[in-house]
């Protein structure tokens, strides 16, 4: 409650303040010409700590590479609040079995894995990468769990919650979307009343879309699971597939 | 002291033992039943006919003659599964389990054949019994794909029947590096990647750079949306590949080698990884080389999804373990690499074209193609063509020669409109350019691009405004978010695309288009941004009336913006069958029996299953504000 009313305290002050946004591209910001900006970290005025935390995000993106972050932060996440967002997540899902992840690391460790296998290991053993699990990969590979998060979110194939048992996934490449990939996600995605990146909520169906699965002279594809491939969809065959499926799991 | 004869003589004697005398090989004449393994082969059926086969050949007691063989793609995609027989090179299409029994009698015991699953010619309906006479083979020039479909990529030793690493023991029995640089520079082959660098000067450059530690990679990780070439390669012959890269790793001296391939490939990676154990088995990986001082290995890297890792500097980093987000260039891969030792790095087909180089000698590869584009290039034709699939032309043949003559033109009652190559990164062309030639240098004149080798072929229920909204959407999705102009440029003009699509387009809209591409194309640093704005600059440039009738007229010429278009059904050619009323998903169709139906337009959500399903083209879609105005006076 006081933190909401906190929030609004913020809105309301900055209401009547004039608008730093600008609607680009219609809107256009008059810059010196050869403007390049300038480059500072922010202090907090009430504890005179830089806000920037290290995480190397600007380190990685700088095209030119001039800048450089010293890790050696002195700034610490009040121990209190993490533990109890540790705690909320981990209850949320079910809790992984560390053993799992054994054989993952010996690899990781004797035969020179990158951190890349070790993820998609990983996500092969449990179907999705738990947070305890990444915790763990995190202090047994000795990267912080922040790096390996941002390395996991990049990826499309990493999955931070578990997925249905069945994963449908639709070809969006150019055949098929020329074929009318787009009718067919939208028939999946109104037969099970998700949206696409979702599940249902009895863990039965994932839906995905994928930019091309490369069996391109039968679009529109739809595959079910990894080998399970349908050819040449059509709105309706997708219901139908949907129902059968169903059936399969007895639910209809 | 070892002479050069000798340590020559050993390394044909190291080739002599990969090659297992007793080991059961392809070779011509024998009866064989060769069946299409490749992805989209096996999505149509083939485990059923491959057990058939199997099958029905040991209870007529045939299946000691008769060799049941699972090949790569044999590229004709549209026609799987693919069944082969040889000797004869009888050739039968998309064959079921149950013709299995039929063909057997017919070709395999008597000398016909069975009619049903004979490829029939799309415009005259005639059979083609024949592999050789087909067209769709007849126009290629199969240099990279020439052994797929007929060896099986899980066995070594059907490689080695068809002569391969011979050109391997070749180049490490002369054991001059600079003569291999020279070679590969003078047939004047080019990355087939996409950006169509030299691929004889990076070799040359990777050679020359100070380090004793250097990296081959071979870029698998084939994103572009609409092209499969590199997974058919790899699927269908991966020792190819295996072989160009040792003897690129033996011209600039690498002593490892990692492939980076897609994980959205599973049969590719199975394949690969078998043939690197068998390769190692044989002794053609390893500590010595057939039996060489020249010491290589190759890992396998899965790819996680992220097109911009087949950015050759993203890539690197992927392999690392890191994010996979570009970095400037120079230093150049040449120059500092993998872990930050100089690497090179090529195109899977790239490296499959080196072997045959150095068989058949540089000149020879020179001699195909036009001016600074030589040897052949794989295209992948999809699309609403009539035959699909993976395609091998020289270089300098003409669009329309691989649309019409191979691809067996449109399919029945479409209209070519355009074709799109290069993927996200490409751009559409028009049937006014059908006679441009491949060349990496005219193409990119023209607003398209070589790249990959995605070639899809759209017709005229395709809305151009559309499929440049679908390429920015997609460029969208995977820009890594390094270059702001990439990342919020695109966005900016996806917005204004989707805006269009709409019906809400504003005058002006097309310069604002125009001028962000400028903007995007200056201010990126990898491919991913440098073309993304490609596909939505040759749609203007080419089909500016199309982009002008969505903002001007509201109205989307092929029918496919779901905002602008509105499903009615043609009164006199209903006949009142109830199919699309019964197959409405949300009950807005309403008509009796044997009188025309009705579309209840408020609820319709034009999900298109009515015209479909419907069988009498009754089902039809108008679009624009001057259709509307005449439909409400009717």
């Amino acid at each position: 409650m006081l933190g909401m009313l906190k929030a609004l305290k913020t809105t309301v002050r900055h209401l009547p303040m004039k608008k730093i946004t600008v609607q680009y591209p219609e809107e256009r910001e008059q810059l010196p010409e050869r403007s390049r900006g300038l480059f500072r970290t922010i202090i907090d005025p009430a504890s005179d700590d830089p806000r920037c935390r290290a995480c190397t995000l600007c380190e990685t993106n700088c095209p030119v590479q001039v800048i450089r972050v010293n890790y050696e932060s002195k700034y610490e996440l009040p121990a209190p609040n993490e533990a109890r967002i540790a705690a909320v997540r981990a209850d949320l899902q079910p809790k992984p079995d560390l053993a799992l992840l054994g054989p993952i690391l010996d690899e990781y460790r004797d035969a020179g894995w990158g951190m890349m296998a070790v993820l998609q290991h990983t996500q092969e053993a449990y179907g999705y990468l738990p947070r305890l699990a990444l915790t763990e990969i995190a202090v047994q590979t000795g990267t912080s769990l922040s790096q390996l998060y941002g390395v996991v979110s990049f990826y499309n194939q990493f999955r931070l919650s578990p997925v249905g048992k069945h994963i449908i996934t639709v070809c969006h490449g150019t055949a098929c979307h020329v074929a009318g990939a787009p009718l067919i996600t939208a028939a999946f995605s109104e037969e099970l009343g998700i949206e696409v990146g979702k599940t249902t909520k009895d863990r039965l169906f994932t839906l995905q879309a994928v930019s091309c699965v490369g069996a391109c002279a039968l679009a529109p594809v739809v595959r079910v699971g990894d080998d399970d491939t349908h050819g040449r969809m059509t709105p309706d065959k997708a219901r139908s597939l949907v129902r059968d499926l169903r059936k399969l799991e007895g639910l209809e | 002291m070892i002479t050069v004869t000798d340590k020559a003589s050993a390394i044909m004697a190291g080739l002599k033992r990969a090659y297992q005398a007793d080991a059961v090989v392809a070779h011509e004449g024998a009866l064989e039943v060769r069946i299409c393994a490749g992805t989209a082969c096996h999505a149509s059926g083939r485990p059923a006919v491959t057990a058939a086969f199997k099958e029905e050949l040991a209870a007529r007691g045939l299946a000691d003659k008769v060799r049941v063989v699972e090949t790569g793609c044999h590229g004709f995609c549209e026609q799987g599964p693919i069944v082969v027989l040889q000797p004869k090179g009888i050739f039968y299409a998309r064959v079921r389990a149950d013709d299995v029994a039929k063909i057997i009698a017919a070709s395999i015991e008597g000398d016909g054949f069975h009619e049903k699953r004979l490829y029939r010619d799309p415009q005259s309906g005639e059979p083609i019994p024949y592999e050789k006479d087909i067209p769709f083979y007849t126009g290629q020039r199969r240099l990279v794909l020439a052994l797929n479909g007929k060896v099986d990529p899980y066995s070594i030793d059907d490689y080695l029947s068809q002569g391969g690493y011979k050109a391997l023991a070749g180049v490490l029995a002369d054991n001059d590096p600079e003569d291999v640089i020279e070679s590969i520079t003078a047939s004047g082959l080019r990355g087939r990647g996409g950006a169509g660098f030299t691929t004889g000067t990076k070799w040359h450059l990777t050679r020359l750079s100070a380090g004793d530690e250097k990296y081959v990679i071979c870029n698998a990780d084939e994103g572009d949306p609409g092209a499969f070439m590199d997974r058919s390669v790899l699927e269908g012959n991966p020792h190819v590949v295996i072989e160009g890269m040792i003897i690129a790793a033996f011209a600039i001296g690498a002593s490892e080698g990692y492939v980076y391939v897609r994980a959205e490939y599973p049969f590719a990676v199975d394949r690969l990884r078998h043939a690197l154990d068998q390769a190692r088995q044989r002794g053609i990986l390893g500590p010595s080389v057939l039996g060489s001082d020249f010491a290589f290995d190759v890992f396998v890297n899965e790819g996680a999804g992220a097109f911009v890792c087949g950015e050759e500097t993203a890539l690197m980093q992927s392999i690392e373990g890191k994010r996979g987000m570009p970095r400037t260039r120079p230093p150049y891969p040449a120059v500092s690499g993998l872990w930050g030792k100089p690497t090179n790095i090529n195109n899977v087909e790239t490296y499959a074209n080196v072997p045959w180089i150095l068989t058949h000698g540089a000149d020879e590869f020179f001699a195909m193609g036009i001016d600074k584009s030589r040897g052949t290039k794989i295209f992948s034709l999809t699309g609403k063509v009539a035959n699909g699939g993976l395609v091998e032309v020289p270089m300098g043949s003409t669009l329309r020669h691989v649309i019409f003559t191979v691809g067996g033109g449109m399919l029945p009652g479409r209209e070519f409109k355009a074709v799109q190559l290069g993927g996200p990164s490409g751009g559409c062309l028009p049937a006014d350019m059908l006679d441009t030639p491949i060349d990496y240098e005219i193409l990119t004149a023209s607003g398209a691009i070589v790249g990959s080798g995605g070639l899809v072929v759209v017709d005229d229920t395709t809305c151009m405004v559309d499929l440049a909204r679908f390429f920015l959407q997609f460029t969208q999705d995977e820009s890594c978010g390094k270059c702001v102009p990439c990342r919020l440029g695109t966005k900016r003009m996806l917005e204004t695309l989707e805006r269009i699509c709409e019906g809400e387009g504003r005058e002006g809209d097309i310069a604002l288009l125009e001028e962000l591409s400028h903007y995007i194309i200056d201010g990126t640093l990898c491919a991913l941004g440098g073309t993304a704005p490609n596909p939505v600059l040759t749609t203007l440039k080419y089909f500016r009336h199309e982009v002008e009738a969505h903002i001007d007229e509201k109205c989307c010429p092929a029918g496919r913006c779901k905002a602008l278009i509105t499903y009615y059904i043609d009164a006199e050619a209903c006949t009142g069958c109830m199919l699309c009323a019964k197959k409405c998903p949300t009950n807005c169709i309403t008509g009796e029996k044997k009188q025309p139906h009705v579309i209840d337009t408020a609820a319709c959500i034009k999900c298109d299953t009515c015209r479909q399903v419907c069988n009498f083209d009754a089902v039809k879609v108008r679009s624009g504000i001057k259709a509307d105005a005449t439909a409400e006076k009717a």
